[in-house]
């Protein structure tokens, strides 16, 4: 009776819908820990960094340039995905091919067809075998690439450090 | 030790830098500092600097390496043709002006979707065309004519090639040339809404005006003046000509003046 009652009682207010059990989904996205990004944690004072890791990325644009420069990421301009996994594999292969010597992040320079790869390296190898390494990057990129790959170095004796964190 | 402690004040600067490279900073005489300066500090010093090896740099082009390219560009060169020295002539001997665009972009692609675009610009008094294929024409063609420096406009991208676009973009230029002179059968009905200018011949402000003045010359017991003398006479003659720069250019004050003499010397009444 009580039920009945109710039954009608819910009838008589138009407004009130009866919903049965729905689910309610969650939108989630993949953790990206964005105050973690680039940045350098802690600070007992004496770790050192150069002025790239020294800048958190917020500083892009204001204290930092860009790493990597093309024209893909223009206004109206394709090819910037193309360029970003081609800059990934670059900075891959040189951390494999110079490891310990580089002193810095790679800035690469796109002309035209022509990549550009300027690295600072520290004077650890002889300059013979500098060379060597310097050719077997240049040919072995260009010919995968398909396109001519320059590597410009700048060697300094250790590393540029900016501050101590 | 850097090469820059044996650099001369006057050496060629072209042979340093010839081409766009990085910035070295053994090879440029600079006592440049770049970037955010540490607290009670200076900026760093350019040894190992990277934000002066990020940023594009303009050290092969300086005055005399310009001058060197284009002395080397010049044996390549052709005169200007001699006889084209007026925009005049040049409009004159090349009427269609075409507009082509290149993209050139970073990456190892040169392909572009957006070059295929071409743009023509005729100016319509260079063609061929009299009163009525001027005025079909420029019905035909709707927004792409501008009535001001009287260009006419065709953009065409609906081909995947820019040779394609250049030759559809003739293609249609001829098929409206050839289009406005046809007449159609169905154009004579061509009613007063459709008209691009007004004309005062048959229109209901000749009517108007012949009636006011058949009326006028009734009431005054003159003998029967016919229609076309009316039409002729100097007074009839003075309002058309207001009605109709009233109507075509708009409301002036010179206008609106001229319209005021002529109905007061058509309706005789001396202000």
């Amino acid at each position: 009776m009580a039920a009945m009652a109710a039954w009608r009682a819910v009838r008589a207010v138009p407004c009130v819908p009866i919903v049965p059990a729905v689910t309610r989904p969650l939108h989630t996205t993949p953790a990206r820990l964005k105050t973690r990004a680039a940045r350098v944690r802690g600070g007992r004072g004496d770790k050192a960094v150069t002025y790239e890791m020294a800048h958190p990325p917020h500083y892009i644009a204001h204290r930092k340039g860009w790493l990597s420069l093309h024209t893909g990421n223009l206004d109206g301009e394709a090819g910037a995905a193309e360029r970003a996994v081609e800059d990934a594999f670059l900075r891959r292969f040189l951390a494999g091919t110079f490891p310990g010597v580089l002193a810095d992040a790679a800035v690469l320079k796109r002309r035209a067809n022509l990549v550009v790869v300027c690295a600072v390296l520290a004077r650890v190898l002889p300059p013979a075998k500098l060379y060597f390494l310097v050719g077997y990057t240049e040919t072995l990129l260009s010919h995968f690439y398909k396109c001519p790959v320059r590597l410009e170095l700048q060697t300094v004796p250790n590393k540029v450090i900016y501050k101590y964190l | 030790p850097p090469r820059t402690e044996r650099m001369a004040v006057d050496q060629d600067w072209t042979s340093v830098y010839p081409t766009a490279a990085a910035f070295k900073p053994a090879s440029v005489p600079l006592p440049i500092r770049m970037g955010y300066p540490v607290k009670r500090g200076v900026p760093p010093s350019k040894e190992g600097n990277l934000e002066l090896i990020k940023i594009p740099n303009f050290l092969h082009l300086t005055p005399p390496a310009i001058k060197k390219h284009c002395a080397a560009l010049k044996d390549f060169c052709t005169e200007w043709p001699s006889a084209l020295d007026s925009d005049e002539k040049c409009e004159q001997h090349f009427p269609i002006e075409t507009e082509t665009t290149d993209y050139v972009s970073a990456g190892t692609s040169i392909r572009n979707p957006k070059a295929r675009v071409v743009t023509l610009r005729v100016k319509l008094s260079k063609l061929n065309l009299d009163e009525h294929a001027k005025k079909k024409l420029i019905k035909l063609v709707g927004e792409r004519y501008c009535k001001d420096t009287d260009i006419l406009t065709i953009t065409t991208d609906r081909c995947p090639l820019r040779r394609q676009n250049y030759d559809y973009g003739i293609h249609l230029l001829t098929v409206l040339y050839h289009e406005s002179w046809k007449t159609e059968m169905w154009e004579s009905e061509k009613s007063e809404e459709d008209m691009e200018e007004y004309i005062w011949e048959n229109s209901r402000s000749q009517k108007n005006a012949l009636d006011t003045l058949l009326r006028i010359k009734a009431s005054e017991n003159v003998s029967n003046v016919t229609e076309e003398e009316l039409l002729a006479s100097d007074l009839v003659n003075d309002y058309r000509n207001s009605v109709i720069a009233l109507k075509n250019e708009g409301e002036t004050e010179n206008n609106m003046s001229r319209y005021k003499e002529s109905v007061k010397k058509l309706l005789n009444v001396k202000a």
